[in-house]
């Protein structure tokens, strides 16, 4: 068949095509309400069809280049992303991201190691010997962690400031450093190691400081709620980070692309749970870690409770339904 | 290196071409998200300064959600792209050509924490440069990538004139390329035009511009012009 005659049998419908795909671009709601919409699937594929006839014939670019573009604009609006649903979002921080995080145990685990025993080794030493106070930090940040935690200050763990204020700035700086953590992985984990281990010096240090000066009650009654939630998203952050860092070193028996595309996939995942646990983690500490006229039964109380439930919801959660869904 | 066109099969069996985008323009782009982000921070921090000190934590959230949310949600709910890559004509991919969805863009954005390392974009700049399609490193962990997506110029058309037939059957290839001929002898010289269609004297058994006007005319007869 000539060009010009299957230019002309076929421009009416390639015209229709072109028209509803620029309406959606402009209105896309009210055009996805139309009934052309429910034909387009079919008309992609014979435009695709007719494309291909068109290259196998040799036509000008005139029709290839105007059938190219139109294929284009197609692809994107039938493969296009599924909207998302609130409930995919529920089952994920339920199920979804605790099953994960048994299934990359090893990475996690490594990662609290990293975190834990340098955080622990600096608070025994502290104890044992507080004069290394001032040569981990600096006589203002000493003078600044004294004036959070003294006993006789209504607002425990803040110098200043209202709980929103201390929210916003717990999400930026916490969510931030998780992030970090986990995007410095790769490179080639080093970064999630020293994040992790940095992190965990500063914690211990100034825990191992504050009991060495006597200001332990304080300090304990502030952290104990919200460090559930938030040492164990560092922990997971730093768990993803490692993964990435270990893909690019070890892929295993695939091509590093492949692998690293699939420890990116797990990784913003864990990732993104991290972030919502920081976001709770913050809540906590801004509104209810601060008050410091409770009981210590009340606080200890609930740290114990809140640490037995991000312990058990990361050890059983999504384990009923591990078969099926 | 040179051909930064990556050719993508679709489950239709047609090829899509995804034409990648360099360092320069998504540099461009990237700054001016960064303007519009200011701006937002800015003007969205004089109302917010009216809560007292309880409005600098509403600050810190929006900056918290400027920095790392703005691109993923930009990006996934237009299309792949940000203001300031829709002012520069790209748009972000997957690596099969479709929108991108939101975990390989929750990648790329964390990671541009890699790609920004020494300096500004150090990183990102050393991998666009080296990798044949310019991912940087955020991109390539992600399975993404960035196109142009404005359209390229349309080609010339082919001058219409009364059809001459071929005297002899071409080849699909030889068809294609007179056809290709007539199209582009609008964007070279006339001496070059001269040069190509002296070519075919044997087909012709004309010389110079008659020889390229008997060469238009058999390209029009080929697409079936009367």
């Amino acid at each position: 068949m000539k060009q010009e005659r299957f230019v002309a049998m076929h421009v009416r419908e390639w015209d229709n095509l072109q028209s509803w795909l620029s309406a959606l671009e402009r209105q896309p709601r009210r055009t996805l309400r139309q009934e052309q919409s429910l034909d387009f699937p079919s008309a992609y594929r014979r435009l695709c069809h007719h494309l291909a006839l068109a290259r196998g014939r040799g036509y000008s670019h005139e029709v290839t280049d105007r059938l190219q573009r139109l294929v284009q604009q197609g692809h994107l609006v039938l493969y296009r992303p599924p909207a998302p649903r609130w409930h995919v979002t529920a089952t994920f921080l339920v199920a979804g991201f605790p099953r994960l995080v048994r299934s990359q145990w090893r990475c996690i685990l490594a990662a609290a190691v990293l975190f834990y025993v340098p955080a622990l080794v600096t608070l025994a030493l502290m104890l044992l010997r507080p004069e290394l106070a001032h040569t981990v930090f600096t006589s203002a940040q000493l003078a600044d962690f004294e004036k959070m935690y003294d006993p006789s200050n209504p607002h425990i763990g803040r110098s200043s400031g209202t709980d929103l204020q201390m929210f916003g700035f717990y999400v930026m700086n916490n969510v931030g450093i998780a992030f970090r953590t986990f995007a410095s992985g790769l490179l080639f984990g080093v970064g999630a190691v020293y994040v992790l281990g940095a992190n965990g010096v500063l914690i211990g240090g100034v825990a191992g400081h504050l009991t060495a000066i006597g200001y332990g009650g304080p300090f304990w009654r502030f952290v104990v709620a919200h460090s559930a939630f938030e040492l164990s998203a560092l922990v997971i952050a730093g768990g993803a980070g490692l993964r990435l860092g270990m893909t690019l070193l070890a892929p295993g028996r695939q091509r590093r692309g492949p692998a690293l595309v699939a420890a990116g996939w797990i990784g913003a995942q864990l990732a993104l749970g991290a972030f919502a646990m920081l976001l709770v983690a913050a809540f906590i500490e801004a509104y209810w870690s601060s008050i410091a006229a409770l009981s210590d039964a009340v606080k200890f109380g609930s740290g114990a409770l809140l640490w037995m439930l991000v312990l058990g919801w990361l050890w059983r959660g999504g384990r009923a339904r591990s078969h099926g869904a | 290196m040179i051909d930064t066109i990556r050719e993508i099969e679709t489950p239709e069996g047609i090829s899509l071409r995804l034409r990648a985008a360099g360092a320069l323009p998504r540099a461009q782009a990237w700054t001016l998200d960064m303007l519009v982000r200011l701006l937002v921070l800015f003007i969205a921090a004089i109302p917010l300064s009216l809560f007292g000190v309880g409005g600098n934590g509403l600050v810190l959230l929006l900056t918290f959600a400027l920095m790392w949310a703005y691109p993923v949600f930009c990006e996934v709910w237009w299309h792949g792209q940000t203001p300031g890559k829709r002012a520069l004509g790209l748009r972000v991919v997957n690596a099969d050509g479709t929108p991108v969805t939101w975990l390989p863009s929750v990648v790329r954005n964390l990671l541009r924490v890699v790609d920004i390392l020494p300096g500004v974009y150090g990183v990102g700049l050393v991998s666009t440069l080296v990798d044949p399609y310019a991912r940087r490193l955020g991109d390539i962990v992600a399975g993404t990538l960035v196109i142009h997506a404005s359209e390229l110029p349309a080609g010339e058309q082919m001058p219409a004139m009364d059809a001459i037939a071929l005297p002899v059957v071409l080849a699909v290839d030889e068809q294609a390329a007179l056809v290709e001929f007539a199209e582009r002898a609008g964007q070279l010289t006339l001496q070059r035009q001269e040069e190509l269609a002296n070519l075919l004297t044997p087909l012709t058994g004309l010389r110079d511009t008659a020889a390229i006007r008997r060469l238009v005319a058999q390209a029009n007869w080929l697409l079936g012009r009367a």
